[in-house]
C-alpha cells in the first residue's frame, strides 16, 4: 500500500513541516480545522481541510483516537502522521491505524509501547548491557518504598513518570523531607498527564549534558544514526536551544554513543525516525535516559548538518522502502543551532504569555531556516503550546553558527506577546555558552539574569515613559495631574497617539 | 501645584534606577559629549518603534495607570513611575515614614488552575517554602514564598481557575 494521502493529526509548525515534504513527494495532505484555531496558518498549506466543529467535544480532536480514524477514513487518507506531542507516542493509536489499514507514519505499536513505558525500557536496556543510571527495578507505588530506594542508591534521585516524557511528572529530590513533599506531586502530575500514576526512581546525575542521537531504521532491520544533538539548554526539562553536533563529543565518543543508540533501537525492532536520549556526565560517562519514538521538535538541526529530510525518510520507511544510506554515508557537515521562540515572559520565570501576534518579521538568508506555524494576526492560544517559531541558524563551525545566530536574533521582530528572544540574545553573549561548558543546570545555576539588553535600552524606555507622561499630563508646562482618575491605555493606542505629535 | 513651573521629570524604574529628563522634553539625548536623536515612529511594516543610532527597536505600552507605565522595549518589559521634583520629594518623605512594606501579596504569575493550597491562614512560613500548586500549560508549578512571615489571608480556592495577577495569598512579613 503506497501512501497517497496523509491525514496530519497535528497543528502548528509541524503540520506545515510535514506538508512541505509531502508536497515534494507528490502526496496529498489533510489537516483538521478546530474551534480553538479556526484561522490557523497550517490550514492554508494543506490540500484539504476537514472542518471539525464539535465544540462540545471533551478532548481536543488531536487526542481523540476514534475521531481521527474516522476522519482519515472519511477523507480517504491512507496514512496518518502524528507529528510530535498529542498521540505521537501512543501505541494504541498506532495499532488502531493499522487495524483500519491506515499507515501510521512512525514506528510499530510494539516499539512505541516498549520505549514509552520507562520501566520496560529500563529492563530492555539492562538486558542489552546499555549503560543506565542506578535506580528502582520497577514502578514505585508509595512514599515509603521511594524513601527506601533513595536511601539505598543515595540522594539526589529523580522521580520520573513511567509513561512520561517532556519533563512532566519529573522531580529531583535531594533529601527525605523533599521526598515526602514531591513524591505525591510527581505521581499526581503523572496521572493527570499520562493517565498513569506509576513512577520510578533513578539516581540523579548532577550537572550532566543532554546528548541525544537521531536514529533511522527501516522495516528490513537496518538501523543507522545521524549523529547527535546537544539539548542541555533547558529549563524544567523543557528544551530551549538545541545544536548539532555537540562540542562535548569527539569522533570516538560519537561512534561509541551512536552505536549504543543503534543497539537499543535494534533491541525493540525499531523502524522510522527516533531519538535515543543520553545523559553525559563530566567524566564523559554516558547513561541511557529514554527513547522518543517520534519526530522531535529539534529535528531540523540534524537535517541541516546531514542534508537528510527526516520527514521524507519517515514516509519512505512507512511505505516499506529500504534505507538508501548506510552508516558510513552519513557525514556531519558544519554546525546548526535552533532557538525556540516561544510566547513566554523571560522576566517572569518563562510564564506563558498567550496573545495575538500583531506584527512579525523574520530574517532570511543562506544560513537561516525558519519553521513556524504563525503569521501576523495569528493567536498563541492557551490550549496549545506556546511556540511561535524555530529559528535554525547554521555555520561552518560552532563559532560561525553562533555569530550568524546573533545577527539573526536581532532581525526577529515580534509584537503582541512577550517572547524568549531576550533570553537567546543573552545566551549568544554568555561566556559559558560560548565555551560550550554548560550543562542542564545552566539556566538554574549559572545565570542571574535571563535576558540581554544593550546599554541604552532602559534609558530609551524611560524616555518613552516620560514622553507619554508629558503628553498626557503637562500642557504648556503647567501640571494637571488627576491622581484620582485611572487611565487605561491600550497598548495599541500608542500607534494613534504618536501620530498626533 | 497648578501652574507650577516644572523643569525636570524623573522616570524611576522598579529597581529604583533614576533617569532624569529636562523639560521641555527634547528628542536629543546626550551621551558623553555627543547628542543622539531618538525618535518614536510608526509605519505599516513594523508598527510602532523607536529609532536610535540607525537601529529600530520595537516598543509597546503594555500598561499605563496614573503616572506608572509598563513599556515593552525590544521585547523586555520595564516599569517606570514618572515623577516631578515635587512628587519625588513627597515620595521620599512618605517612604521614610512608612518603612518597609508589611504585607506581601502573592499573585498568580500566570493564568492556570489552582491545584492545591499548601498553607493555612495563620501558618508560619519561611522564604522559599511552597505555598500553592498552580497548573499552567500542563506543568504543575509550585509557587514559593518570597518572604518569611505568617499567612494572614487565603483568597484563592483550590480547584479553581485563576487569571494572571489574581491575588492568591497575603502574607504578613516578619
Amino acid at each position: 500500500m503506497k501512501i497517497k494521502k496523509i491525514l496530519i493529526a497535528n497543528r502548528g509548525e509541524i503540520a506545515i513541516r510535514i506538508i512541505r515534504t509531502a508536497r515534494t513527494l507528490k502526496i496529498k495532505t489533510v489537516v483538521i480545522k478546530t474551534a480553538a484555531e479556526p484561522n490557523a496558518m497550517y490550514l492554508s498549506h494543506a490540500d484539504e481541510i476537514f472542518d471539525y466543529n464539535e465544540e462540545t467535544a471533551e478532548i481536543p480532536v488531536f487526542l481523540d483516537i476514534e475521531k481521527l480514524i474516522e476522519i482519515a477514513l472519511t477523507t480517504g487518507a491512507n496514512a496518518i502522521h502524528p507529528g510530535y506531542g498529542f498521540l505521537a507516542e501512543n501505541a494504541y493509536f498506532a495499532d488502531k491505524c493499522l487495524d483500519n489499514k491506515i499507515a501510521f507514519i512512525g514506528p510499530s505499536p510494539d516499539s512505541i509501547y516498549k520505549m514509552g513505558n520507562k520501566t520496560i525500557a529500563r529492563k530492555i536496556a539492562l538486558a542489552n548491557k546499555i549503560p543506565i543510571a542506578m535506580g528502582s527495578e520497577g514502578n514505585i507505588t508509595n512514599e515509603e518504598e521511594a524513601i527506601a530506594i533513595a536511601e539505598k542508591i543515595g540522594y539526589p534521585v529523580i522521580i520520573k513518570a513511567a509513561s512520561g516524557g517532556g519533563g512532566r511528572g519529573m522531580r529531583i529530590v535531594r533529601n527525605i523531607e523533599e521526598m515526602e513533599r514531591l513524591f505525591s506531586i510527581a505521581s499526581k502530575e503523572a496521572e493527570k498527564a499520562f493517565k498513569d500514576p506509576s513512577v520510578f526512581i533513578e539516581k540523579y546525575i548532577e550537572n550532566p549534558k543532554h546528548i541525544e542521537f537521531q536514529i533511522l531504521g527501516d522495516k528490513k532491520g537496518n538501523v543507522i544514526h545521524l549523529g547527535e544533538r546537544e539539548c542541555s539548554i533547558q529549563r524544567k526539562h523543557q528544551k530551549l536551544l538545541e545544536e548539532a553536533p555537540s562540542c562535548a563529543l569527539d569522533d570516538k565518543l560519537r561512534e561509541k554513543m551512536g552505536s549504543t543508540a543503534v543497539r537499543i533501537a535494534k533491541a525493540v525492532g525499531y523502524y522510522s525516525a527516533g531519538t535515543v536520549e543520553f545523559l553525559l556526565d563530566s567524566e564523559k560517562n554516558f547513561y541511557f535516559m529514554e527513547m522518543n519514538t517520534r519526530i522531535q521538535v529539534e529535528h531540523p538541526v540534524t537535517e541541516v548538518i546531514t542534508g537528510i529530510d527526516l520527514i521524507e525518510q519517515q514516509i519512505r520507511i512507512a511505505n516499506g522502502e529500504e534505507l538508501k544510506m548506510k552508516q558510513e554515508d552519513i557525514k556531519l557537515k558544519g554546525w546548526a543551532i535552533e532557538c525556540r521562540i516561544n510566547a513566554e515572559n523571560v522576566q517572569a520565570c518563562f510564564a506563558p504569555d498567550p496573545g495575538k501576534i500583531e506584527n512579525m518579521q523574520l530574517p532570511s538568508g543562506p544560513h537561516i531556516r525558519i519553521d513556524t506555524g504563525v503569521q501576523p494576526g495569528s493567536s498563541i492560544v492557551a490550549n496549545f503550546d506556546s511556540m511561535i517559531a524555530k529559528i535554525i541558524v547554521s555555520g561552518k563551525d560552532r563559532k560561525e553558527a553562533i555569530k550568524n545566530c546573533k545577527l539573526a536574533l536581532d532581525k526577529v521582530w515580534i509584537k503582541g506577546t512577550k517572547t524568549t528572544l531576550p533570553f537567546f540574545r543573552m545566551l549568544v553573549r554568555n561566556q559559558k555558552f560560548l565555551d560550550g561548558t554548560f550543562t542542564t543546570a545552566f539556566i538554574e545555576k549559572d545565570l542571574d539574569k535571563y535576558y540581554y539588553n544593550s546599554e541604552y535600552e532602559e534609558m530609551l524606555a524611560a524616555w518613552l515613559a516620560t514622553k507619554l507622561f508629558v503628553e498626557e499630563n503637562l500642557q504648556e508646562n503647567s501640571i494637571q495631574i488627576d491622581f484620582e482618575n485611572t487611565k487605561n491605555l491600550s497598548p495599541w493606542l500608542l500607534n494613534k497617539r504618536i501620530n498626533q505629535f | 501645584m497648578n501652574n507650577l513651573k516644572i523643569k525636570k521629570l524623573y522616570a524611576l524604574s522598579s529597581e529604583n534606577k533614576k533617569f532624569s529628563f529636562s523639560l521641555p522634553l527634547s528628542n536629543k539625548i546626550r551621551i558623553g559629549k555627543r547628542d543622539y536623536v531618538v525618535s518614536l515612529r510608526s509605519d505599516e511594516k513594523y508598527g510602532t518603534y523607536i529609532l536610535w543610532k540607525n537601529r529600530k527597536y520595537p516598543v509597546e505600552v503594555v500598561r499605563s495607570r496614573q503616572n506608572k507605565y509598563e513599556i515593552l522595549f525590544n521585547d523586555i518589559s520595564y516599569t517606570f513611575t514618572v515623577e516631578t521634583p515635587f512628587s519625588l520629594k513627597r515620595m521620599k518623605m512618605l517612604s521614610l515614614k512608612k518603612g518597609k512594606a508589611e504585607l506581601e501579596v502573592i499573585k498568580a504569575p500566570m493564568p492556570g488552575k489552582l491545584i492545591d493550597i499548601l498553607v493555612r491562614e495563620g501558618s508560619e512560613i519561611l522564604r522559599g517554602e511552597p505555598l500553592v500548586i498552580l497548573e499552567a500549560m500542563k506543568m504543575q508549578n509550585e509557587i514559593l514564598s518570597p518572604v518569611n512571615g505568617t499567612v494572614s489571608k487565603i483568597i484563592a480556592k483550590p480547584n479553581t481557575n485563576v487569571m494572571k495577577d489574581d491575588i492568591l495569598i497575603e502574607i504578613k512579613v516578619k
